[in-house]
């Protein structure tokens, strides 16, 4: 068994070479578990209180449980929370209707890139995991983006042992991304070791829970009774479903994720 | 126990197909992930291959190469990380990127072809990085009919290479990843073979910790409610509270009166534990302490093993080095042995400059810093070196005393 331990000593590591590399990190919540528990080993590596700003991408069409979770916890950690949104989208009325490739850019791309650009973050902390799907799994921990958010996928940096490449040109920032090695599994693990808070929808409702959670009209359940946290560990020890199965950018074709995050998605 | 493996070898020897190959019998494959593939396969109009089970990027599926790692984990008697490197001599900087937390790696050597230019390389970029855990797997046996003399004399073509580096004693394990055949499940075409299959050696892997000296690395220091807390982590040994410490290269010596967590405070931690501690003195980041009975020795000069992935360095040539947390400017005073990193072979002593993908034996006159013979302690025995951007990477081979 991974031990969890190493798992967070990793992480801890890292967020803490983060802090020490930039000028101006942020770190990225979308009130989900892998960022909560993110929160949480930052919590741990700066002794309690999170150093530096946290970001939260508004689309307007998150699901109202999250939007309470969020305001809730943000007072209860004390946490200096940016709420980000595209106001402009908004106004137009962008929505999933005008394709999800085109609503993710316009209400969670762009209204991230204006908002490090008013910020002038240098380097943003993502919980992302490389068991998750599909491209992640060949991400560093260290991945630098360019002035338009690009990431250049084919000609990433040299990344061995804990030596990760923190020097950015002007104007680029830094994804860095703590919980890379751990699995969803893991994470569950945490939840419960640690006494974490989650969104109540991820637990079982009438035969069916959220797996993960995105906007409301692009995200949907799975066949679960898994009503505790226990119990969700237990069946991801034996399930042989996708985890991000519920989300539609993934499943609408096959490189949507790709483009995406060639273009700055998380 | 987790256990990190790296599978390397020649480009098309069939290292994405072998881990395809080892998710699938081993029952790890995402539901709807088979048809999703037969679908992509079609649309690119390809036979399905077990390598598809392994992600990809779109440019990886036309151009039909690998071009960055990609980890995949499951489950056997350990936790298996799997990583799959890229096999193309202009992708070595992935291939390293992807092997640098290796515990064991795995060399696969096809039966028709033996060994090929990044077969040599690989083996001698594990060894570099002290792997010392290596298995051979020699696939596609189905292309030359499953024969015995087929596998002994490739078998002993790569022993000889392996010997080279200081690989003696290795395993090898005749199989075909396409088939099936040794790698998850003992194959019945092969009854001349009865060593073990691929899962049943790297389930047999164990791995121990030494015992070392305290090395404990200095990444920050912060304010912790009126305590001056030094972060970092144990890169060996066991750090207690009490201790009598020396940090080095800042010089200063002190007593560990806390060790710190978020949840409280320990009396003890060992080796990979990033933790706080407030000392009697105030060291910087990038500082090593050790006990002073056993103190790490800052040092001006070094001679490092470096392979260069990017640029090439002259003699005289300042770069910046990076060891544990601590930064520093150094000169290439010397290059001392140019290596061919295909056969580890010397190809010339004291040259003026080394170019991208070759190694060399390299004397650094650096700014004062801590490190390690990698054969004593490997978490501070470890280099980049950047230039804008990480450029190379190397073990310390001697330390002047
Ligand atoms: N005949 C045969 N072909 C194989 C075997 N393993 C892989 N291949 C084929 O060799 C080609 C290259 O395999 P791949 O796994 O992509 O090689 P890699 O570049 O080392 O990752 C593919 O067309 C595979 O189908 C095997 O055991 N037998």
């Amino acid at each position: 068994m991974l031990e969890l331990k190493d798992l967070e000593n990793r992480s801890i590591y890292i967020l803490r070479e983060a802090y020490a590399e930039f000028k101006r990190p942020a770190v990225l919540w979308s009130t989900g578990k892998d960022s909560t528990a993110t929160l949480w080993l930052c919590k741990k590596a700066f002794f309690g209180k999170i150093p530096f700003p946290v970001i939260h991408i508004d689309t307007t069409y998150k699901f109202k449980q999250m939007y309470a979770f969020r305001n809730n916890l943000a007072k209860e950690w004390g946490m200096n929370l940016i709420v980000a949104r595209n106001e402009e989208a908004i106004k137009e009325g962008v929505g999933p209707k005008d394709g999800k490739f085109e609503c993710c850019t316009s209400l969670k791309t762009q209204a991230l890139m204006s908002c490090l650009e008013e910020n002038r973050f240098d380097a943003l902390i993502l919980a992302i995991r490389r068991d998750e799907h599909g491209i992640r799994a060949k991400e560093r921990y260290f991945s630098p983006r360019d002035e338009d958010f690009k990431w250049n996928y084919k000609d990433q940096p040299l990344e061995m042992w804990d030596q990760y490449q923190s020097t950015t040109e002007d104007k680029t920032h830094t994804r860095v991304h703590p919980i890379l090695h751990w699995r969803e599994l893991d994470v569950w693990e945490y939840v419960k070791q640690e006494n974490l808070p989650v969104n109540p929808m991820y637990f079982a409702k009438d035969g069916k829970r959220y797996r993960s959670l995105g906007c409301e009209p692009c995200t949907s359940t799975i066949d679960s009774d898994a009503k505790t946290i226990e119990e969700i560990v237990e069946e991801l020890k034996v399930t042989k479903i996708a985890e991000r199965s519920g989300r539609a950018q993934d499943k609408e074709k096959a490189f949507t994720m790709q483009k995406l995050r060639a273009l700055g998605y998380m | 126990m987790n256990v990190n493996v790296v599978i390397v070898g020649h480009v098309d020897h069939g290292k994405s197909t072998l881990i395809g190959r080892l998710l699938y019998d081993s029952d790890s494959i995402t539901e709807g992930r088979v048809e999703e593939i037969q679908r992509l396969a079609e649309e690119y109009k390809r036979r399905f291959e077990f390598a598809y089970f392994l992600d990809s990027f779109d440019d990886e599926l036309k151009e039909e190469r690998t071009i960055d790692t990609t980890g995949v984990m499951f489950k056997g008697k350990n936790l298996y990380s799997v990583t799959d490197v890229p096999g193309h001599k202009e992708f070595i900087k992935n291939m390293l990127t992807g092997a640098s937390h290796a515990d064991v790696a795995v060399l696969v050597v096809a039966a028709e072809e033996g060994i090929q230019e990044q077969t040599g390389r690989h083996a001698f970029l594990i060894h570099m990085l002290g792997i010392k855990r290596l298995f051979v797997v020699i696939n596609k046996m189905d292309a030359v009919d499953y024969r015995e003399e087929a596998f002994q004399d490739i078998k002993n073509e790569v022993a000889q290479l392996l010997a080279s580096f200081g690989y003696h004693h290795v395993d090898f394990i005749p199989g075909s990843a396409m088939e099936g055949d040794n790698i998850y499940k003992r194959s019945k075409r092969m009854e001349w073979y009865h060593g073990h299959t691929l899962i049943e050696a790297l389930d047999g892997v164990k791995l121990s910790k030494q015992s070392k000296p305290l090395r404990f690395a200095v990444q920050d220091t912060y304010l912790v409610d009126s305590d001056k807390v030094i972060v970092g982590r144990v890169e060996s040994g066991t750090l207690r509270r009490g201790d009598e410490v020396v940090f080095h290269p800042s010089e200063v010596k002190g007593k560990i009166e806390k060790i710190k967590i978020l949840e409280g405070e320990l009396e003890k931690a060992e080796a990979g534990d990033s933790i706080g501690i407030v000392a009697s003195c105030e060291p910087k980041r990038g500082d090593v302490c050790g006990l002073v009975e056993n103190p790490p020795v800052p040092t001006e000069e070094f001679l490092g093993e470096a392979v260069l992935l990017d640029n090439s360095v002259r003699k005289g040539d300042v770069v910046e080095l990076r060891c544990g947390t601590r930064r520093v400017k150094c000169e290439i005073k010397e290059i001392q042995e140019k290596i061919n990193s295909e056969t580890g072979e010397v190809m010339a002593k004291y040259p003026d400059y080394i170019s991208q993908h070759e190694a060399a034996t390299i004397l650094f006159a650096t700014e004062p810093l801590v490190v390690e013979k990698f054969s004593d302690i490997p978490e501070l025995g470890r280099f980049v070196l950047v230039q804008d951007r990480n450029i190379g990477a190397g073990v310390v081979l001697e330390v002047p005393k």
